[in-house]
């Protein structure tokens, strides 16, 4: 089980966290500290004042300053006390002789230097033993010299840290000095290193981070450096405890001096550490990480070598932010370029998603991904290595009850504890998810795979858990304790996830463009549509007339001068008319299947048995002595238009009998045979009844199946058998319409057998005139039909008195009864 | 009354007024007919305006139409026909090339008497011509006189 280091900080720092380090009310004893009034009477002391001063320490308290340390001394605090303009900050008020040197103290006693600040209305003076009276940054400068002047050569921030590691370890003379960073979850990573020999490495190693409670890590970011010289000190109290002035015991939060935690000074001696100094490394206000130095001794640095690490610390925060900034800048840029590459290939192509997936270089190079997938209206684009569509089906579920529009987590299990059950493997432990549209499930999604991590810990970190709960105390073991994580990524950084953030955004601005060109296209079509309607009126009315005049002055001719014609004039007159016959035929089809697309449907529920029945009556009439053998299933009802589907159906069996034209023909041979049914549809027909008109014609040759249902397209000679090649093109238009597809499946000479799918919940667009009655729908289909548009009925006058009543009540207008 | 009435062919289409002619010729209606090329002067023969101010036929006892015609259409006709108080009864057939839903149903919207189809056979051509002639020259009861069958007196 993978071990949860989260939650161990959280337990473990937990009663680290409650003691307030910051008023320990007292101070450690290599220096002095005092509170002055604003008159500058002395108000507080620690009680090692008294030997400083030579007084008594309860005689300390009420006296003014310069009674307590020398005019010069009290001059220079409180001058530098007035200047100070910013609440806790030490300023450095310059350095004395100590006091017991002028009053004849036969020992040596090295200069002080002395550092006020102000905090919570408490002014705060401290004297640090210092190396001499000299202006303290004229003699740090020496010291830091050489490390600026190796800054520039170093090249990374692992660079840096080393360099600041030897040149704090040369001005220190610490055994041991060590750089760390923090990671996101608080561990330190020992970086750098610089030690004497017989020191104990932990370079590469990681302190748990448990071993800096969260006050501390507040307080290392205000107070930048802490010193212990001595960790059997024993501390010097305040005197009084309580400030006189707030009541309350006096805040050290900014003090150098302040005497450290029990607790620390345990874990100083657990590690072998008998003085420790430590210098903030902060980058963007954030603790980023420490300079820290062990010595196996006491070890009390002067005042200015203090303040020469204070300084390395603080260049080397600099320089690390200016690096990481740089670092991250040139990332940044390096992801932007990747992803101006990408969106740029995308908006070139028709099919933007598949794009997606077609670079996909770009694609887990945008954030640094080693799998992604693209889930676009249900369709599943997948690049590297990335779980199986049924996995990230689950996690689309999942993430559809998630919130975020950019979600991001390196250890998917974690966030999601079902993960793995849903198939979801070590491709999969690190994701970053941006939803395009939860409505329509739209997500693209980076998967890291899993980094098994080996880290080396200095000392288990959960050695300290074992007593916590009885008393606080540090942890005792720091020998190296290798820990194996599992089940985890890389984590993704910020510029990665701001990244797909924009790329989302970038998404959707194709999407939306798509939509809009979709609406662009949508109107389009809608005038070329009305142009082609006007078109079609056009045809309708101008070549329908010629035609009309040809055959008419042709057929004139042959009535009237037929005997004058010579035998080819004969034959030339006839095939005038059949040509102008045929155009006309062409020409009424044509407007036939034009009309099919665009008029309204008006579906009803159609017996199709009774429709398939009287359809198969009135088309074989005319087959002569032909035997035809017709079985008609039972083929229930649907919602269809009954005009249209009487088209469609009457194109189909007259297209069986027509093609099984040479059976039946013979007595001895086998008879015509056109089958009519109805089977489920199945697969891609699923809830659709599929009708099927099946003969044993002549078939054709599959080759030119797809030829089929295309307008004027005919796979016979128009001599074997006669048509417009329009029939099957207005069935294929009018099952679309429906909502239902045509397919065809033939042998030449065996039959063919053409199925058309009708859905079993056919809901039209916009339909209106539902209750068409019998009669509307008759003049709609005598409209779409092609053929004749007038039938005469009869014949002459003689015949027209004789039926007065019947001729009455077939009049269109209906007024025959007047 | 003695004289028959015409029957007004309005046709653009020389070639179809030919054969329009030849068919109702070959029908043998007694009734003349009377044949303009465009809806002005069609409305002209109507109201006796024009070149037809000195009209001496009758009133027609049908308008044989076409739909699409030079200056006023058919249908621009039909709708002058029937807001007129002395035209409104006269029986109209639209006869055209057009079986576009849109024309039929504004037809009827505007009081059409029948809508027939131009047949592309000549045969049945000459029977739709003649049935046409036979229904609405003989058959039919033309509206009395002066009773919006526009007769003059």
């Amino acid at each position: 089980m993978p071990y949860d280091s989260q939650s161990l900080v959280t337990a473990s720092s937990d009663d680290c966290a409650r003691e307030p380090i910051h008023i320990p009310g007292g101070i450690q004893p290599h220096g002095y500290l005092l509170s002055v009034d604003e008159a500058g009477r002395v108000v507080q002391a620690s009680r090692n004042v008294a030997v400083l001063a030579g007084i008594d320490i309860e005689a300390v308290a009420g006296r003014a300053l310069a009674e307590v340390v020398g005019a010069e001394a009290a001059g220079l605090a409180l001058r530098a006390l007035d200047s100070l303009e910013a609440e806790g900050i030490p300023l450095y008020a310059g350095s004395i002789d100590d006091p017991r040197t002028g009053r004849g103290d036969a020992s040596s006693h090295p200069p002080l230097a002395i550092v006020v600040h102000s905090h919570l209305g408490v002014r705060i003076v401290e004297f640090e033993p210092a190396r001499g009276r000299a202006e303290v940054f004229a003699s740090m400068y020496p010291l830091v010299r050489t490390f600026i002047n190796s800054l520039q050569h170093a090249g990374d921030i692992e660079g840096l840290a080393a360099l600041a590691a030897r040149e704090v370890h040369r001005i220190t003379g610490f055994g041991r000095t060590m750089v760390y960073s923090f990671d996101d979850e608080g561990h330190g990573h020992v970086i750098a290193e610089s030690m004497e020999p017989g020191y104990a490495s932990y370079l590469g190693q990681r302190f748990p981070a448990s071993d800096i409670p969260v006050q501390a890590r507040a307080l290392y970011v205000r107070n930048r450096i802490r010193l212990i010289a001595d960790a059997d000190y024993v501390a010097a109290p305040l005197v009084p405890a309580l400030h006189p002035a707030t009541g309350k015991p006096t805040d050290l939060t900014y003090a150098s001096l302040r005497s450290i935690s029990p607790v620390h000074v345990q874990y100083m001696k657990n590690m072998g550490t008998w003085a420790s100094m430590s210098m903030s490394i902060v980058v963007r206000g954030r603790l980023w990480g420490l300079i820290s130095c062990h010595h196996d001794t006491a070890r009390l640095p002067s005042f200015e070598v203090r303040t020469a690490c204070e300084h390395i610390a603080q260049v080397l925060s600099l320089q690390v932010e200016a690096k990481e900034d740089h670092a991250e800048a040139d990332y940044r840029l390096a992801l932007r370029r990747t992803q101006t590459n990408l969106l740029a290939s995308m908006a070139n192509t028709e099919d933007f998603v598949e794009s997606i997936g077609s670079d996909a270089r770009s694609l887990l190079g945008l954030v640094g991904a080693t799998g992604a997938v693209a889930v676009f209206e249900g369709r599943i684009v997948r690049v590297g290595d990335a779980p199986p569509d049924a996995a990230i089906e689950a996690m689309v579920t999942w993430l559809d009850a998630q919130s975020e529009e950019v979600f991001a987590t390196d250890n998917l299990a974690q966030a999601w504890p079902e993960a793995a059950d849903h198939g979801l493997g070590p491709e999969a432990a690190g994701v970053l998810v941006v939803s395009l549209s939860r409505l329509f499930r739209n997500y693209v999604i980076w998967f890291r795979a899993e980094v098994v991590r080996t880290i080396r810990w200095a000392g288990d970190p959960r050695a300290k858990l074992s007593t916590l709960s009885t008393t606080l105390s540090p942890r005792e073991s720091f020998e190296v304790w290798t820990q194996i994580v599992r089940g985890r990524s890389q984590p993704w950084r910020q510029a990665e996830i701001e990244v797909a953030g924009e790329f989302r955004g970038a998404l959707l601005g194709i999407v939306l463009r798509r939509a809009e060109e979709l609406a662009q296209l949508a109107l389009e079509l809608g005038r070329v549509n009305r142009e082609l309607e006007g078109f079609s009126y056009t045809v309708s009315h101008d070549l329908r007339a010629p035609l009309r005049h040809i055959v008419g002055f042709a057929d004139l001719l042959r009535d009237m001068d037929y005997s004058r014609l010579s035998d080819r004039g004969k034959h030339f007159i006839e095939r005038i008319i059949a040509q102008a016959r045929f155009g006309g035929k062409l020409v009424d089809d044509l407007l036939a299947f034009s009309q099919m697309g665009r008029a309204a449907l008006r579906p009803q529920r159609l017996d199709m048995k009774a429709l398939v029945e009287r359809l198969v009556s009135e088309e074989s009439k005319d087959i002569g002595t032909r035997r035809l053998e017709c079985r008609v299933g039972d083929l229930g009802h649907v919602m269809a238009d009954p005009v249209l589907m009487d088209v469609v159906l009457r194109n189909l069996i007259a297209n069986a009998i027509k093609f099984t034209g040479l059976r039946g023909v013979d007595a001895d041979g086998a008879p015509a045979q056109v089958e009519i049914g109805v089977e489920p549809g199945e697969g891609e027909h699923a809830g659709h009844d599929v009708f099927f008109v099946r003969d044993n014609g002549v078939g054709f040759d599959m080759r030119y199946a797809d030829k089929l249902f295309g307008v004027f397209q005919r796979l016979h000679r128009v001599e074997e058998f006669p048509g417009t090649g329009i029939g099957l093109a207005s069935v294929r238009r009018i099952v679309e319409r429906h909502g239902g597809t045509t397919w065809a499946h033939a042998e030449v000479d065996k039959g063919a057998t053409i199925r058309f799918s009708l859905p079993r919940d056919f809901v039209p667009e916009g339909t209106t005139g539902v209750n068409e009655t019998a009669a509307e729908a008759a003049s709609r289909l005598a409209a779409v039909s092609s053929g004749q548009p007038y039938k005469p009925v009869l014949k002459d006058l003689k015949d027209l008195k004789g039926t007065e009543n019947e001729c009455a009540e077939t009049d269109p207008a209906g007024r025959g009864q007047s | 009354m003695s004289v028959l009435r015409p029957i007004l062919l309005v046709e653009d289409n020389p070639d179809d007024i030919e054969l329009t002619l030849i068919a109702l010729e070959r029908s043998r209606l007694a009734n003349p007919v009377v044949s303009v090329r465009d809806g002005a002067e069609a409305l002209d023969f109507l109201r006796r305006q024009g070149a037809f101010a000195n009209r001496t036929e009758e009133n027609p006892a049908v308008i044989l139409l076409d739909k699409k015609l030079p200056k006023v259409d058919g249908h621009e006709v039909l709708r002058e026909v029937r807001a007129d108080e002395s035209l409104r009864r006269i029986p109209v057939v639209m006869l055209t090339s057009s079986r576009e839903e849109r024309d039929l149903l504004k037809s009827y919207d505007l009081g059409v008497n029948a809508y027939v189809v131009k047949p592309v056979e000549f045969d049945d051509f000459m029977a739709a011509i003649n049935d046409l002639g036979v229904f609405w020259a003989v058959l039919n009861e033309p509206p009395p006189y002066g009773s919006g069958a526009g007769s003059a007196e």
